[in-house]
């Protein structure tokens, strides 16, 4: 009886030992691999990483799992994407705080400090007013807008230097106006902003129009343009600045995935390849599409391109409107 | 009513019953652990949620919140360490009732009355939307101001211990929150170069530490107390209904604290358990007795802090417009399944949203009998030695903290505040008030801020608009209420001197 | 440790003048006329105010007197300071021994300093960790370091 069990036990551990090698050639990626999110559960970001993660599950095979590293406005999430063991096994998803926050004095990471994947989705910054508005237009808002007093009106849409700040501001300078010739008032997000809008509390805000769907559809606030390069599949009606205004001006939220710096050849032309199956898979579009994100691709290459402008569009942005530390 | 019946047969889908009842399960059991909160259970279930169909992915959060915000009582009563902020309000009064032998008693009441909180404030949901939702929406800054203003004041009606030491600890929790970036500035203020800290300090750790850490700590010092005699308790809820018919005001008080509070988004269950408690001390005819195991309050505050969670998702529903993190927690996975927030939910889907207002009943009802037996296997808890609950509790504080957002430097923070809290709890200053300052600060700020910016600079529009009017005559009666009783106290012995003398 | 209340409300002067004072330095925001230091300030200065009020002894007759039965040397009291020792252990230990050990560890040290038989502590120690393990790794899919020893599932 012990004979017989020893033995049946090393001829297990021996088979364990063969098989070993085995596995470690399965190649990239052969155990679960971490998807890091600079924000909070629930939240929009979140979502699309989510679907990102299981949609990579399915097609590269083996687990996806995301994990929440919150904090410091995105710095403690996009900081731990860095920090990382640049092993393909820890990966994450970039904001477009990423190009904003070191210019905000609030880090030292860069773009620079990422090895680009794709870049997944581009949300257009909108402008709302309450459905009570004299407004009925962009052009409408635009004059009034021109005719105020500077810090007479207010928006809001995010807090202090965030991406609906800077919007605002980047559309000011390109009407000719002072960056802050509408006041802003900061906010936790957009919800809040937008039940201010709906309460009174504002003149306008220029969150994206997906993050106020809730109010348009309920009536309480309306949409007049889209800063973005095209209109919204979901909302056709409403006009590009450019169609609107003949303004060039373009500004939002994109998401896109990265790991830090050095990653293996092995890992990064995988995801690569998973990363675009996983754009162009119908669930990925409908689930974008149904809730309105909108849809925006960039290979690895495209990626790294967009990071460079956005980075340095922001950045002088952000300068004029007086929001640059660094 | 067709509606209702589609609603009905949506929730009879096996999968739905089964998402109900495990994460009744898991609320029940996660709340009651000390150290974790509902916030953490809500938040931890969203992966979850992902591989679920859409009404019962919402049935999981809808229940598993409902049962936490109702459990974290049970570790506050028996052991000090309340698993919600909102439990903070009432943690001592109902850890008195414990130490007088009452435990079972405390933890109905919270049973029952959270119980009865629940479904009126489901009710209220289903009938006055509408009607809720307008008053939300006209709520803007100043009021919102006024509100956390007066939450605060609550720190000083409720403490035992002299209210400048409350003011103080509440104080001390302000200061706390204007750690990080998180301000109208954005600009990072006390954050020393640490960037952990750039986020701020979440009331959670803060909560966690405060409470357990420190009463670990604590139970170090002290000798193994007498085991609490073994007692068969008949029913938990057989004392419930004569409760009932005794505090029928507190009842109906706190239900209508719980909803209007609710409603408003940034407000939610904390403070409506506060408002209440502190309400309900200071309407009772049996003031005095707040504070050594008195069930009134928890009365109120039971009742207010679970209608409050139920009409938390009035905006949220209507508006897509989070009332608390787990409101928002909820709003991302309604969108996820494709339920978006807003009227569409009410006319295209209205089926959804009767089962949505079914599950809420129905979680309310299967607390009762889950409560009951969740409530029998923790007061095991009081007889185990000390030697092993101790231990759990710590490493329950470790984990748990990490888990949120699997960050070891929360962790940090759960140790430092344990000491802070013990430093405190030591010379008579009110943690509960620390905690109220944290989760409250930054709504204050926010708005006060925000407001002024609105009204460039001035300061008229805080009293003129009709409701930041009647706010701001609450929130000053409450500040100058102890400065009242203290001055009647003084002129007191003056009038007796002149007799004493004319003797 | 019980300090008098004129210690407290010292401390509390000074947490609030350096609170105060931190405050002023931050710089204020364009566009917004109440910058971020406002709140520090008002805030400092109600310390400050407390403080004083504390130390003076104004409000002390609100106070209900509790007794803490605290018996022992001030070298007995430095147990108190365990739990958040051990936790800062945690914190430095827990990524490279993994977490069963480091839970265990942490779970031992507890149970005995509440003196605790072997008998209970040590199947504790394996238990409770073991445990946690399950509930946080396999049921809310918490990542916990593996470390050296890793949970069989």
């Amino acid at each position: 009886m012990n004979t017989l069990s020893r033995r049946t036990l090393l001829a297990a551990s021996g088979g364990i030992v063969l098989a070993r090698p085995a596995l470690a050639q399965a190649g990239w990626p052969s155990r679960p691999v971490q998807m890091i999110c600079p924000w909070a559960a629930g939240g929009g970001t979140d979502a699309v990483l989510r679907i990102i993660a299981s949609l990579l599950e399915k097609e590269l095979g083996q687990p996806f799992n995301v994990v929440n590293r919150t904090g410091g406005n995105g710095v403690v999430g996009h900081a731990a994407i860095v920090q990382a063991q640049p092993d393909g096994y820890t990966i994450g998803m970039l904001t477009s705080e990423i190009c904003m926050l070191h210019w905000q004095g609030l880090t030292q990471i860069t773009f620079r400090d990422y090895t680009p994947l794709s870049l997944m989705n581009f949300d257009p910054a909108g402008v709302q007013v309450n459905t009570s508005s004299p407004w009925k237009d962009i052009r409408q808002c635009a004059e009034a807008i021109k005719a105020s007093r500077p810090g007479q009106l207010k928006a809001s849409g995010t807090g202090q230097g965030g991406t609906w700040h800077l919007a605002l501001a980047g559309w000011l300078v390109a009407m000719d106006l002072q960056p802050d010739h509408v006041r802003w008032v900061p906010s936790n997000g957009a919800a809040p902003a937008m039940q201010d809008l709906a309460a009174g509390g504002l003149d306008l805000t220029t969150n994206s129009v997906v993050e106020a769907r809730a109010m348009l559809d309920a009536g309480r606030a309306r949409s007049l343009v889209v800063m973005g390069p095209q209109r919204l599949p979901v909302w056709p009606d409403i006009p590009t600045l450019k169609e609107a205004m003949n303004l060039d001006w373009t500004a939002g939220a994109w998401r896109g995935i990265a790991g830090p710096r050095n990653m293996p050849q092995e890992a990064r032309t995988a995801l690569e390849a998973g990363l675009k199956r996983v754009y162009d898979s119908h669930e990925y579009q409908d689930f974008m599409n149904a809730r309105g994100f909108g849809l925006l691709w960039g290979d690895a290459a495209g990626f790294a391109r967009h990071l460079e402008t956005q980075d340095a569009s922001l950045g002088s942005a952000m300068k004029a409107a007086g929001l640059a530390k660094a | 009513m067709e509606g209702l019946i589609e609603g009905a047969a949506l929730i009879a889908a096996p999968d739905v019953v089964a998402a109900i009842l495990a994460s009744a399960v898991y609320g029940l059991v996660i709340g009651a652990l000390p150290g974790l909160t509902a916030t953490m259970a809500t938040a931890l279930l969203v992966p979850v949620t992902f591989y679920l169909s859409p009404i019962a992915a919402v049935a999981t959060i809808i229940t598993a919140s409902a049962m936490a915000i109702f459990s974290g009582d049970i570790p506050g009563c028996l052991l000090r360490i309340p698993g919600t902020p909102a439990s903070a309000a009432y943690t001592d009064e109902s850890y008195a009732m414990t130490r007088k032998g009452q435990a079972e008693m405390a933890l109905g009441i919270g049973l029952w009355f959270s119980a009865i909180g629940g479904i009126v404030g489901t009710l209220a949901l289903m009938v006055l939307a509408p009607s809720l939702a307008e008053i939300a929406l006209s709520f803007s800054t100043f009021e919102y101001f006024w509100l956390a203003l007066l939450g605060l004041m609550c720190a000083t009606l409720v403490a035992r211990s002299s209210p400048v030491k409350a003011i103080a600890a509440m104080l001390m929790g302000l200061l706390v929150s204007c750690i990080g970036v998180e301000n109208p500035a954005g600009t990072p203020r006390f954050t020393f170069g640490v960037t952990d800290l750039l986020g701020g300090i979440e009331p959670i750790p803060a909560l966690v530490g405060v409470f357990a850490v420190a009463q670990v700590m604590r139970a170090l010092l002290m000798p193994e107390p007498p085991p609490i005699p073994r007692r068969r308790f008949g029913s938990i809820l057989a004392g419930q209904w004569a409760l009932t018919k005794r505090y029928p005001k507190p009842l109906v008080r706190g239900n209508i604290i719980g909803v209007i509070v609710g409603i408003l988004p940034g407000a939610g269950a904390d403070m409506a358990a506060w408002i209440s408690y502190a309400a309900a001390k200071k309407f009772s005819r049996e003031r005095e007795k707040f504070g050594t195991g008195h069930p009134e309050g928890l009365v109120e505050a039971g009742a207010a802090n679970n209608s409050a969670l139920a009409s938390s998702w009035v905006p949220a529903l209507l508006f897509g417009i989070p009332g608390d993190t787990i409101t928002a927690i909820a709003i991302g996975v309604l969108y996820m399944k494709g339920l978006n927030p807003g009227p569409t939910l009410f006319t295209e889907n209205a089926s959804s949203m009767y089962a949505l207002y079914l599950i809420f009943i129905l979680a309310n009802i299967v607390m009762l009998p889950l409560g009951i037996a969740m409530i029998r296997t923790s007061t095991l808890v009081l007889r185990a030695p000390r030697a092993a609950v101790m231990p759990v509790i710590l490493l329950l504080c470790a984990v748990g903290a990490y888990a949120i957002g699997n960050n070891l430097f929360a962790v940090v923070l759960v140790a430092a505040f344990g000491c802070l809290g013990f430093l405190m709890e030591r010379n008579g200053y009110p943690v509960a008030a620390l905690v109220l300052g944290i989760v409250m600060g930054r709504m204050v700020e926010q708005n006060f801020i925000t407001s002024l910016i609105k009204s460039d600079g001035s300061l008229a529009p805080f009293v003129e608009r009709p409701i930041s009017g009647v706010l701001a005559a609450l929130t000053f009666t409450a500040v100058l209420w102890p400065v009242v009783i203290w001055v009647v106290r003084r002129l007191r012995p003056a009038r007796l001197r002149p007799t004493e003398a004319a003797e | 440790m019980q300090l008098s209340d004129r210690v407290t409300g010292t401390v509390l002067v000074a947490l609030g003048g350096l609170a105060a004072w931190g405050g002023s330095r931050l710089p204020a925001v364009p566009g917004q006329d109440v910058g971020p230091a406002a709140f520090p300030m008002l805030i400092g200065f109600g310390l400050v105010g407390c403080g004083l009020m504390i130390a003076l002894g104004i409000g002390h007759s609100f106070e209900v007197e509790e007794d803490e039965s605290t018996s022992g040397t001030w070298l007995y009291g430095l147990r108190a300071l365990l739990p958040p020792t051990l936790l800062l252990a945690y914190v430095l230990v827990v990524e490279s021994l993994g977490f069963l050990l480091t839970a265990a560890g942490l779970v031992l040290t507890v149970a005995f300093a509440f003196g605790a038989r072997p008998r209970l502590a040590i199947p504790l120690a394996v238990l409770a960790p073991l445990g946690i393990h399950l509930v946080f790794y396999k049921l809310l899919r918490v990542p916990l370091p593996d470390g050296l020893l890793a949970a069989p599932w």
